[in-house]
């Protein structure tokens, strides 16, 4: 079995996801990107339950990550397009997340995105997003409708927290893309300092 | 005049529209917050200033009160409204 890195986000899917990775058989590490102050504390506080929740299951200390996420949503905010936010937001979380696959000796990332659920899980945005980073992408759920998705939250006891009331992400654009080319993404990452960016995000890693 | 704070859509905190709208100047809104010693993040479309609760503030004039306690919600947007001049809340429901 395989070493992988899994993005946590609080909601639904991703504990699910990482469920069917730990079915598996492979050795997760868990990766949060902490949006404050553009969200409130709840879904470092519901990741912290999903993850007793799984790491009782399956005896296994899946060790997380913690990155600040936030001063670059600022950066973002202040110096790209807010229209393909959510596309930049997410190349940074997957920058973020190789860092620690590599620091882990993780030979993959994975998701727990599913098709058209929300503005950036489109499939040029993803394509987008993901082309920021080279190690293969696992996605879990892609094929799963949202039914599916909380029927299993439900049965391994991950719903109700994941349903807890919490802030929505408030960097999210009125109009958020739902196409994206590379080409524009690109040109957008030329006006800030993306290694810095990462470098400071990672530098500041809590390990829980 | 802004509507009665209600709940967000996810339960997280309490939110302020101004109806009709209102847009603020948040250039401004940012140097009367930090003269008044408020600490804000400037992040151009929007300002997030603790106040506490912390508060998101948009330039459409929507305000965010990070808290579920509805009494703080709006002992913040009455510190908020003095320091910003900003309209009052409706009585009636929202």
């Amino acid at each position: 079995m395989a070493r992988g890195v899994m993005l946590m986000s609080g909601g639904i899917d991703s504990p699910v996801a990482l469920h069917y990775m730990l079915r598996l058989g492979h050795e997760m590490t868990a990766v949060h990107l902490d949006n404050r102050p553009f969200t409130d504390d709840s879904p470092y506080t519901k990741i912290l339950d999903h993850l007793e929740i799984l790491r009782a299951r399956y005896a296994q200390p899946i060790p997380l990550y913690v990155l600040p996420h936030g001063p670059t949503q600022v950066t973002l905010m202040r110096e790209t397009d807010r229209h393909v936010g959510c596309v930049m937001c997410r190349r940074f979380m997957w920058r973020s997340a190789e860092r620690i696959a590599e620091r882990e000796g993780a030979t993959f990332l994975a998701t727990g995105e599913a098709l058209g659920q929300v503005a950036s899980q489109t499939l040029s945005n993803m394509r987008s997003a993901t082309a920021a980073v080279a190690l293969p992408i696992v996605r879990p759920l892609i094929g799963l409708d949202k039914q599916e998705i909380e029927r299993v939250a439900r049965e391994i006891g991950t719903y109700e927290i994941s349903t807890r009331p919490g802030v929505c992400c408030q960097a999210v654009p009125d109009k958020p893309a739902t196409r994206s080319n590379l080409v524009q993404i690109l040109a957008q990452e030329d006006r800030i300092d993306v290694d810095r960016m990462v470098d400071d995000c990672v530098r500041h890693a809590v390990v829980r | 005049m802004y509507r009665k704070l209600r709940l967000c859509s996810n339960n997280g905190g309490f939110e302020a529209i101004p109806d009709p709208p209102c847009p603020i100047d948040l250039a401004r809104a940012r140097d009367r917050l930090a003269a008044a010693e408020v600490p804000v993040v400037d992040a151009r479309v929007m300002l997030i200033a603790t106040l506490p609760p912390e508060v998101t503030i948009s330039r459409a004039g929507r305000l965010l009160f990070k808290t579920r306690d509805a009494a703080d919600a709006e002992a913040g947007f009455a510190r908020l409204r003095a320091l910003l001049d900003l309209p009052p809340l409706a009585d009636g429901p929202g």
